[in-house]
């Protein structure tokens, strides 16, 4: 088990130094059964958390509590014929779910799931998040175009500008965990939120304070940023209600409505895996990672193996929480209009992360944390 | 920038809002059941398919002749004036409305179509429409208790003790006694055979022992 721990902490120097081959293909099949099994459960959660908003009891048949029925959806996508429309562009149509998925997949490898379950520490973690997931965006994109229907279109020009639109808040509002941490890497941020008062992790005792806290907590500023980062997250994984990409009153299906089968479940991975992708980026850069409560913190080396599970174990729980929140707001808001969704991004949630970030720029630069004047 | 600000407050408040009421919805008690498993519970006041209390019934054909689809089809004798030999009572729920005029002019409140029905069949739903003719009769001809006293009527009146008698009504035709074992549910007087065939045209009646030689068909009623 030491030697698993390990083999995860040092993937990245133990790929360049032996195998490169043998440790991409383990991450790689680590990460794509991840996702399955985590596209499953969040389209459980989903049916299940809506049933409940709904007062009804929802899947409930197959397995105990409905648990399976997304594996029995999923073999009948697997089993669906695949069709491809005769004006479509073939390729483009063929290749589109595929560079979707890429990018939700791609930005698991720097997501640190505990101190040592991270395929990759990313120097510039935050940076590769913020690019890898916006090449999901070329796949809608190609999607929409290929399919050579206007529903397609429309959802996919749709999906296009609200990206584009709201990766520039998120990013912003990233930017300030960053200006606090002086870092880019995700996992330096999340031992930045539970640094012992005298910096050194290593030598922390099993329970011990740390004084800087959660990132959302950490100032004023960063809740502001928290608060941003979450709505700017739900418009990049398209979820309401933001979800005009796909707005089924509106646009048929939006850009995958020509798409079924296996292709369709890779959108439909794809926005799942964006899901837990941005929850968890939340999780790690302003709710403390894998720490259970905020300036109170646990040094999960010291229990071994289990630490680490435990770690993971706290990690996914605030994740997945978060995700519920997003499931909650769908069930809560009604869809906004396009407009609404520009208005949104470009009169409020810009300006309002860029006085968030000079503020917090003002307050590192004095070193205040809450109020000026007073600390 | 009042309104911006105002914009950005409103935003916040009502979504906390919105979100509020979900939340309470989320802790309310589910209201579906899982359906074939479990059942609704039906409220009061349900119209559904009718029950029928056969001991209290008295034959009187009210609901049949309010019914405004007729779709009550009822037939029975009364043996010794005080039994009903039931020989039919069913429905055909492809015309009933559900209207309850039925049940509200029962005199004595002997049919009902509310939750007392049996919930099992609530849903109504078939795909033979045949099967929507309701028999709501449990039992026909007469129970085992009515036969043993109708049984004891008539071999009292055979031996000679004699039970005040009633006027006979009947009309009957004064048929031989020796015409065969005569149905102790005989019946009904238009339709009785001329003593050819006994038993036979009381239809779906096989029901209780064959009867003792009874007396003739004119039964002096018990009171």
């Amino acid at each position: 088990m030491d030697a698993l721990v390990s083999l995860f902490r040092d993937s990245w120097h133990w790929a360049a130094g032996t195998s490169f081959g043998v440790a991409l293909v383990i991450s790689v099949l680590f990460i794509v059964a991840f996702i399955s099994v985590w596209a499953m459960f969040g389209v459980w959660l989903e049916r299940k958390a809506s049933a409940d908003f709904q007062v009804r009891l929802g899947p409930m048949e197959v397995g105990p509590h409905g648990l399976l029925q997304s594996l029995a959806d999923g073999l009948k996508l697997a089993f669906k014929e695949d069709l491809v429309p005769k004006d479509a562009d073939r390729f483009l149509f063929v290749f589109a779910p595929a560079v979707a998925f890429c990018g939700a997949f791609a930005a698991f490898v720097a997501i640190p799931f505990s101190p040592a379950f991270n395929v990759v520490d990313v120097d510039l973690g935050v940076f590769f998040v913020i690019a890898i997931t916006a090449i999901g965006v070329i796949g809608v994109l190609m999607a929409g175009w290929s399919s050579n229907n206007k529903w397609s279109l429309y959802g996919a020009m749709r999906e296009a500008a609200q990206l584009v639109s709201y990766e520039i808040p998120s990013a912003l509002a990233l930017m300030i965990p960053v200006l606090v941490t002086g870092s880019l890497g995700l996992r330096s941020i999340v031992e930045f939120q539970c640094m012992p008062s005298d910096g050194d992790l290593k030598a922390a005792s099993l329970v011990y304070l740390s004084p800087n806290g959660w990132l959302a907590l950490y100032s004023p500023w960063t809740l502001v940023a928290f608060i941003v980062y979450y709505v700017a997250s739900l418009a990049e994984c398209k979820r309401a209600p933001f979800d005009l990409p796909e707005a089924e009153s509106e646009l048929v299906a939006g850009f995958h409505t020509e798409y079924s089968g296996l292709r369709f479940s890779f959108f439909f991975l794809e926005e799942y895996g964006m899901m837990f992708v941005v929850s968890a980026v939340a999780t790690a850069v302003f709710l403390g990672g894998w720490q259970p409560l905020p300036w109170l913190s646990i040094n999960f080396a010291t229990l071994g193996f289990v630490g680490h599970l435990l770690a993971v174990g706290v990690f996914l729980a605030k994740t997945i929480f978060l995700v519920w929140v997003q499931i909650w707001m769908r069930w809560t808001l009604p869809r906004l209009r396009v407009d609404q969704v520009m208005v949104m991004g470009y009169k409020y949630l810009i300006p309002i992360t860029l006085v968030a970030l000079t503020m917090m720029a003002c307050y590192v630069a004095y070193g205040i944390r809450y109020v000026p004047g007073i600390g | 920038m009042i309104t911006y600000v105002r914009n950005i407050v409103d935003t916040v408040r009502t979504t906390v809002k919105g979100m509020q009421v979900t939340w309470k919805n989320l802790r309310r008690p589910e209201t579906t059941v899982q359906y074939p498993r479990e059942e609704c519970v039906i409220p009061k006041g349900y119209r559904g398919f009718h029950t029928l209390d056969q001991e209290a019934c008295i034959l009187c054909f009210q609901c049949a002749k309010i019914c405004p689809v007729e779709c009550i089809e009822m037939e029975a004798d009364r043996v010794e004036k005080k039994f009903l030999s039931w020989k039919q009572f069913s429905i055909d729920y492809n015309k009933c409305l559900f209207c309850d005029l039925c049940v509200e002019v029962c005199p004595k409140d002997c049919i009902h179509m509310d939750r007392r029905s049996s919930t099992a069949r609530y849903a109504m739903v078939t795909d033979d429409r045949s099967t929507l003719n309701l028999d709501l009769l449990t039992f026909v001809g007469l129970s085992d208790a009515e036969q043993k006293t109708v049984d004891k009527i008539v071999s009292d009146r055979a031996a000679g003790i004699v039970t005040p008698p009633a006027k006979p009504a009947a009309p009957a035709t004064g048929a031989a006694p020796a015409a065969g074992a005569a149905a102790a549910k005989p019946t009904p007087p238009a339709a009785a055979p001329p003593a050819a065939a006994p038993a036979a045209p009381a239809a779906p009646a096989a029901k209780p022992p064959a009867p003792p030689p009874a007396a003739g068909p004119t039964p002096p009623a018990a009171t």
